[in-house]
C-alpha cells in the first residue's frame, strides 16, 4: 500500500498521529496559500468590470471565483488543523503574515494582464505540482483540485495574450511585450531564493512537506513556459533569461533585499490590498454575524 | 430539489482503499443500532482490501441530490466557458480566420422575436430584453462581491449566481436573435440613454439592497420564463428558457434565505427592512419595458405598458416577492413603466468602465 511518498516519507491523513512539525508545517503551508489566494485574486478583480467583452467577463469572473475557491479549499485544510479561517485574514491585517511579492503589484494596463496571468498561473501550477507530492494527504488532494482549475486559468491567459498579439496594433503589442518583461523577474523572485546548497537543512524538506527546492521548481517552470512564450511571438531577451548549453536556465538574480522589502508591505499596491481586506471585513461584519447567528 | 431521505436505519458506507485516493461510496447497510453500524459495514465492505478509512453515515443525516437536480449539477454543460478547452478553441479558431474587418453586429428574427401587430404594445421580447439588461448589471455587481468575504462559501455562491446572471443575459439576447458581436455591442457600446433598466438597478450598492435586488430580479425572471413557456409550449428555445427559470428559482431561494437571516438578526433588521422596502418599491417596473422599436425619449406618461400581460406578470411577481418570510414588501399594486436612461451613477460608472479598454481598440478585436 502506498503509505509513503516517492522520497520515502510516511504520509498522513487528518486524524493520523503525526509529528508536530508535520501538523504545524501543513497548517502553515495551507494557511499561507489560502491567504495568497484570497488576497492575490484582488489584482484580477480590479479588471473585472473593464473586461472588454461578454465572454471575457464570464471567463474572468470564473477565474476570480476559482481563486477564491482555492482559498476556500486550502483554508478548510488549515481549519481542520486548528487554524480558524477568520485568523488567516486577521493575521495578515495585523502584520503576522505576508503575501507573496507578486501580489504587492497591480496591472497598469490591460495588455499587461495577459502575460502577467500567464507567468503567474504557470509558475503556480509548477509549484502546486511539486507541493502535491508532500506527505500531508488532505493538502495534496486540495492541490490536485486546484491544479485542474489552474489549467483553465492558464489557457485563459494564453487566449487573452494571444488576442492582443494577433489583433491589437503595434503599440498594444509592444505593451504585451513590456508586460512580459516586467513580470518575468517578479515571478523568478516569487519562486524563492536559491536553496540548492541549503535544501537538505530545511526542516520542511526533511519532513517531506516541501518535496523540491526553489531552484528545481524555477528550472522546471522556465523549461515549460519559455517555449510557450516564444511560440506566442514574444521576444525573450537573453539579458533576462537564457539557456546554457547544459540545458540549465540562467537569469539575472533578483535583488533579494528589494524583494524582501516588497513582501514586508513595501510594494506599490501593498497598502491598497490591506485597505481592501480591512474594509471588506469591517463593512460586512454584521452580515457575517447575521448569517452565522440565525443559520 | 435536494431532499432528506427517510429510512433511518440505513447507513451509507464510504471507504478509502489507498493513500492519496479519494474516499468512495461503496454501498449501504441496515443497522437497527447506530453503534453497530461501523462494525457491520466493516464486515460487509472491508473483507478484502486493506482499507485506509471506513466511514458510515446515517442516510437520514445526508442531504442528497434528486434526479431533477441533474441539470443544476451539469456544470460542464452550463458553463462551457470555464473549461480549459474553451479558451484553447477560441484561440485556435481566431488564428485560423483573423477578421480583417469586423463583421457588423447582427440581429436576426429568431427564437423569442415576435411579429408585433401594434408597435406601441410591449411584447414578451421587450420584457426579456429589459430583464437581460438588469441581469447583466446584477451579474457584474455580484462579481465584485466574490471578494467581499462575508463568508467563503457565500463568496463562491455569489460567484455562481453572478455568472449565471451574466450567462442568462447573454442567452436571452441570443434567443432574441443577437449574434455575439451584437451581444457585446448591446452591453458595452450603448449609451446609458438607450438602456431601459429597472429602477432597482441603481440601488444595487450595499449588501442588504443587493439581497433584495437579487430576490426581485430572480423572481421576475422566473415569472417571465414561466409565462413565456406557457405562451408557446413546444418551442425549440423552451429548454433554454426552462434552464434559466430553474437556475433563477435556485437564486431566489438563496436570496430568500439571506432575507430571512438579515430580517431576523437584531443588528441588521432595521437596515434590511429599509433596503427591502426601497427595492421592492422600485420593482414595480420589472415588466414595464416599452417597445424597443419606439426608440428613446418617449415621455414617461406615454403609451401604457401592455396592461393585460404586465398585470398578470406583476401579480405573479407579487406572490413570489411577498412569500419570503422577511419584512413587508412595498411592491406597488400594479405594474409601473420603465423609462430610458435611468440607472443613475451605478449604471454610468459600470458602462464607462466597460468601455475603458474597448475604446482603445479597433472594432472586432475583442470577442
Amino acid at each position: 500500500m502506498p503509505m509513503a511518498t516517492a522520497a520515502g516519507h510516511r504520509c498522513y491523513e487528518l486524524w493520523d498521529p503525526m509529528p508536530d512539525e508535520v501538523r504545524e508545517g501543513a497548517r502553515r503551508f495551507a494557511a499561507v496559500q489560502a491567504l495568497n489566494e484570497l488576497v492575490g485574486v484582488l489584482q484580477y478583480v480590479e479588471w473585472l468590470d473593464r473586461a472588454p467583452s461578454h465572454t471575457r467577463r464570464q471567463m474572468l469572473m470564473a477565474k476570480i471565483q476559482d481563486e477564491v475557491g482555492h482559498g476556500h479549499v486550502v483554508a478548510r485544510v488549515a481549519e481542520d488543523l486548528g487554524m480558524p479561517r477568520e485568523q488567516i485574514l486577521l493575521d495578515y491585517l495585523e502584520g503576522r503574515t505576508r503575501i507573496h511579492n507578486i501580489f504587492h503589484y497591480s496591472f497598469a494596463t490591460w495588455e499587461e494582464v495577459g502575460p502577467g496571468l500567464l507567468l503567474t498561473n504557470s509558475a503556480a501550477i509548477t509549484q502546486f505540482q511539486s507541493l502535491a507530492k508532500g506527505v500531508y494527504l488532505p493538502y495534496a488532494r486540495a492541490l490536485r483540485k486546484v491544479e485542474r482549475e489552474e489549467s483553465f486559468h492558464y489557457q485563459h491567459a494564453l487566449d487573452l495574450t494571444h488576442e492582443i498579439l494577433t489583433h491589437g496594433d503595434a503599440e498594444q503589442r509592444r505593451r504585451v511585450q513590456e508586460g512580459f518583461e516586467l513580470w518575468l523577474p517578479r515571478i523568478l523572485a516569487y519562486l524563492g531564493p536559491p536553496d540548492t546548497d541549503t535544501l537538505h537543512t530545511n526542516r520542511m524538506w526533511q519532513v517531506g512537506l516541501k518535496p523540491d527546492g526553489n531552484d528545481e521548481v524555477r528550472q522546471a517552470w522556465l523549461n515549460k513556459i519559455i517555449p510557450v512564450v516564444r511560440k506566442l511571438g514574444l521576444h525573450v531577451d537573453p539579458a533576462l533569461v537564457r539557456q546554457a548549453p547544459s540545458g540549465e536556465w540562467e537569469f539575472e538574480m533578483p535583488d533579494w533585499a528589494q524583494v524582501k522589502k516588497v513582501i514586508a508591505n513595501g510594494g506599490p499596491s501593498s497598502q491598497r490590498r490591506l485597505d481592501w481586506v480591512r474594509n471588506a471585513l469591517d463593512r460586512n461584519a454584521p452580515y457575517r454575524r447575521a448569517l452565522q447567528g440565525v443559520a | 430539489m435536494p431532499h432528506i431521505p427517510t429510512d433511518s436505519d440505513v447507513y451509507e458506507v464510504f471507504a478509502q482503499s489507498g493513500h492519496g485516493t479519494a474516499l468512495s461510496h461503496v454501498g449501504s447497510i441496515v443497522s437497527p443500532r447506530p453503534d453497530a453500524a461501523w462494525h457491520l459495514a466493516k464486515e460487509t465492505y472491508g473483507r478484502r482490501d486493506d482499507l485506509v478509512k471506513l466511514w458510515v453515515v446515517r442516510r437520514t443525516d445526508m442531504i442528497v441530490s434528486s434526479a431533477g437536480d441533474r441539470d443544476l449539477l451539469a456544470a460542464k454543460t452550463r458553463m462551457p466557458y470555464r473549461q480549459p478547452g474553451f479558451p484553447t478553441a477560441r484561440r485556435r479558431d481566431r488564428s485560423a480566420a483573423p477578421p480583417a474587418v469586423a463583421a457588423p453586429p447582427e440581429r436576426r428574427d429568431s427564437g423569442l422575436t415576435e411579429r408585433r401587430d401594434d408597435a406601441r404594445e410591449p411584447r414578451l421580447t421587450d420584457l426579456w430584453l429589459a430583464l437581460a439588461d438588469d441581469l447583466f448589471v446584477l451579474g457584474n455587481r455580484l462579481g465584485e462581491r466574490i471578494v467581499d468575504y462575508i463568508d467563503l462559501e457565500e463568496a463562491l455562491a455569489v460567484g455562481s449566481i453572478g455568472q449565471e446572471a451574466l450567462a442568462h443575459a447573454g442567452t436571452i439576447l441570443v434567443l432574441c436573435g443577437f449574434d455575439q458581436p451584437a451581444v457585446d455591442a448591446r452591453f458595452f457600446d450603448r449609451a446609458q440613454a438607450q438602456w431601459q433598466v429597472s429602477r432597482v438597478v441603481e440601488r444595487l450598492t450595499d449588501w442588504p439592497s443587493l439581497v433584495a435586488g437579487g430576490l426581485v430580479i430572480a423572481a421576475a425572471v422566473a415569472v417571465l420564463a414561466e409565462r413565456t413557456a406557457e405562451a408557446e409550449p413546444g418551442a425549440e428555445w423552451l429548454s433554454a428558457i426552462s434552464a434559466i427559470r430553474d437556475e433563477q428559482l435556485v437564486h431566489l431561494d438563496h436570496w430568500r434565505r439571506w432575507a430571512r437571516a438579515l430580517a431576523a438578526w437584531p443588528e441588521t433588521r432595521t437596515e434590511f427592512a429599509r433596503a427591502y422596502a426601497e427595492v421592492t418599491e422600485c420593482a414595480g417596473d420589472m415588466f414595464g419595458a416599452r417597445p424597443q422599436s419606439q426608440g428613446q425619449g418617449v415621455p414617461a406618461a406615454a403609451p401604457p405598458a401592455g396592461p393585460a400581460l404586465a398585470v398578470t406578470l406583476h401579480e405573479r411577481l407579487a406572490v413570489l416577492v411577498g412569500d419570503n418570510g422577511g419584512p413587508g414588501s412595498r411592491l406597488p399594486d400594479g405594474p409601473r413603466t420603465r423609462t430610458w436612461g435611468v440607472g443613475g451613477s451605478a449604471l454610468a460608472d459600470s458602462l464607462s468602465r466597460g468601455r475603458a479598454i474597448r475604446d482603445h481598440y479597433a472594432p472586432g478585436v475583442f470577442s
